[in-house]
């Protein structure tokens, strides 16, 4: 849904929903972690994730769409981010393994 | 046509052969650097400028092998292919090199050598005393102590800061110091430098001659134009700022043109006269600014200076001053803007920064520990601003009753260390700015009563996002701007 077609419920709030198959509850949780100096989030896990979004009271209404627009690139973004993180984990710990292994910051137990 | 020697080189064939098998990404993380554009950092801090689709595709492993994006990702260190497979151990040891310094432990020692002053700034974030106030000043047994300790550092450059008030007040100690402090070193064979931050009031031909002589650099504060010196630094005499102009003229005639720096503290006065700011230090002979705003400690918050501007105002008082430096270089007048210069060593340098707020972890203990006046230990300049506000929690000890171990292994450092490892702080762990950005702790605390701090929130996080967007999109797009910039770069 994009974020112009949004009903707003009452001055103040609107709902989201997000696919389970797409979406991770984790990339949801964190976009909305960032955004919370603009609205807070009430998330629930059902059938599909539920976001429940509530501005905050210094956030002007003609300001809401491309908040919540913000807020859906971070989700796409947040979703990328797992991928690499899945992808590069491993060598991330060989390479910090790598270059720590010779140094005298790591002792054996 | 004369063909290569069988042998000394591989046939082409072979490199398509590789790049048909596919590539693997290597770790990194992005931000939206604009409306169209991501950052993308890998984990050394190298970085490259795409646009949405490209980096869909390079997740999504579909980039066109030898196109050019494709070999730039691959020279930064963001893929790797079979024919590229060097690429992990130059990676491990450029990490390596970003943290070497940790296993230096501290090298900045500050000397509270007393507190009493003869300013009385509004927004002294010391919380001074007036200067008749014998109590405020450290003591010789204090002061032996905290060298005993100084030297416990394996750091193999030790500086040690004398700090205050106004700390050429006390320079008998400052004196007792030095000359106890190369005793000492003759011994322990260190890197040893000496610098006095001070307001420069005091200066006198003995001070002047005992620097000469033991090598002590100045450090003093230099508002800009007398107008804005003069309102946020008063004194008796209301001649703040003569003092200082000729203090620093009689520093670099006695001692050296480089004898002396200065730093600014941005206060609701200079918000709209960066130019001016910048222009007074151009006419004073400094090749540098360092363009710094009013931190949340002593009177700046008791007398509210400190909520007088937020964080847009600042950085709109920032960037004015950024462009304008930009364009004296453009004219010909080699000028740096100090904290731009730090972020971009970060960026560009293979070593890490020495800079306390942009560490992680924190520099707390580890690259910066204060020696209060009253024999108090703090893990930083600002923790013992905060102290004299009423508040020890980053209190590490008392230098008569504690030991450098239970100091320096004590659950007040080590906490505060532990949280503010950026690669592990909620917001900080995937920002593409986490290799250029520190956690500053002591900031988080003062003013969210939380050592890691939600970043939403958080006007560090505001204020940096904001000026390492602006340098990435300077190297970016703007060429000349990228060659000044990258002359800012001590390699």
């Amino acid at each position: 849904m994009k974020a112009n077609e949004l009903q707003f419920e009452s001055s103040s709030e609107c709902q989201l929903s997000f696919d389970k198959n797409v979406y991770s509850l984790a990339a949801i949780k964190k976009a909305a972690y960032k955004f919370a100096a603009e609205f807070a989030t009430n998330i629930s896990d059902k059938e599909k994730i539920e976001v429940k979004i509530t501005f905050n009271s210094d956030i002007k209404k003609e300001e809401y769409p491309k908040i919540v627009q913000g807020f859906q690139h971070e989700v796409l973004d947040q979703d990328l981010r797992e991928q690499i993180a899945k992808e590069t984990g491993p060598i991330r710990n060989v390479i910090l393994a790598e270059a720590f292994s010779k140094t005298a910051l790591l002792t054996e137990e | 046509m004369l063909s290569p020697p069988k042998g000394k080189f591989r046939s082409l064939d072979t490199f398509n052969e590789s790049l048909a098998v596919g590539y693997k990404l290597l770790p990194f993380r992005f931000i939206r650097l604009d409306s169209n554009r991501y950052v993308l950092t890998n984990e050394v801090g190298e970085f490259i400028v795409v646009d949405d689709n490209t980096l869909r595709e390079l997740v999504s492993k579909v980039l066109q092998p030898n196109s050019d994006i494709y070999n730039d990702l691959k020279a930064k260190h963001f893929l790797f292919d079979d024919d590229s497979n060097v690429a992990l151990d130059l990676l491990s040891l450029k990490v390596r090199s970003k943290y070497e310094q940790l296993s230096q432990f501290t090298g900045l020692h500050l000397f509270v050598v007393t507190l009493r002053c003869d300013h009385s700034c509004p927004y002294c974030q010391v919380s001074r005393q007036s200067d008749d106030r014998l109590a405020f000043d450290m003591s010789k047994e204090t002061a032996a102590k905290g060298l005993e300790l100084t030297f416990k550092s394996p750091s193999p450059n030790i500086k040690i800061e004398f700090q205050g008030g106004e700390p050429l007040l006390n320079f008998e100690l400052i004196k007792w110091i030095v000359i106890e402090a190369e005793r000492m070193n003759e011994v322990h064979k260190r890197d040893l430098q000496f610098v006095i931050t001070t307001n420069l009031s005091q200066i006198n031909d003995e001070i002047l001659e005992f620097a000469r002589q033991h090598g002590i650099l100045f450090s003093t504060s230099l508002d800009g134009p007398e107008y804005i010196h003069k309102a946020n630094r008063p004194r008796p005499g209301d001649d703040s700022y003569t003092r200082t102009i000729s203090g620093i003229n009689r520093i670099r005639e006695s001692i050296g043109p480089d004898s002396v720096s200065a730093l600014m503290t941005t206060t609701e006065k200079s918000l709209g006269s960066v130019k001016e700011i910048i222009d007074e230090y151009v006419q004073q002979g400094f090749h540098h600014i360092f363009l710094r705003p009013l931190s949340p400690y002593g009177f700046a918050i008791k007398t509210r200076w400190y909520e007088r501007y937020d964080v847009d105002r600042w950085l709109d008082f920032y960037f004015e001053g950024l462009d304008y430096i930009l364009k004296l270089n453009k004219d010909g007048l080699p000028f740096v803007e100090i904290y731009a210069s730090i972020i971009l060593n970060k960026m560009f340098s293979p070593f890490g920064t020495t800079y306390v707020d942009l560490m992680s972890p924190a520099g707390h203990g580890i690259a910066v520990i204060a020696f209060n006046y009253d024999g108090e230990v703090y893990a930083s300049d600002e923790s013992r601003m905060l102290a004299e506000m009423g508040d020890k929690t980053f209190r590490l000890g008392n230098i008569h009753k504690n030991t450098y171990e239970e100091m320096m292994l004590s659950d007040t450092l080590l906490d505060a260390l532990e949280q503010s490892i950026t690669e592990s702080v909620p917001s900080c762990n995937d920002c593409a700015f986490q290799p250029y950005c520190g956690s500053d702790p002591t900031f988080h605390y003062a003013t969210q009563k939380d050592v890691v701090g939600h970043k939403a929130f958080s006007a560090f996080c505001r204020r940096n996002m904001a000026i390492m967007r602006r340098l990435v999109t300077l190297l970016t797009d703007d060429a000349d701007a990228r060659r000044i910039l990258m002359s800012w770069v001590r390699i």
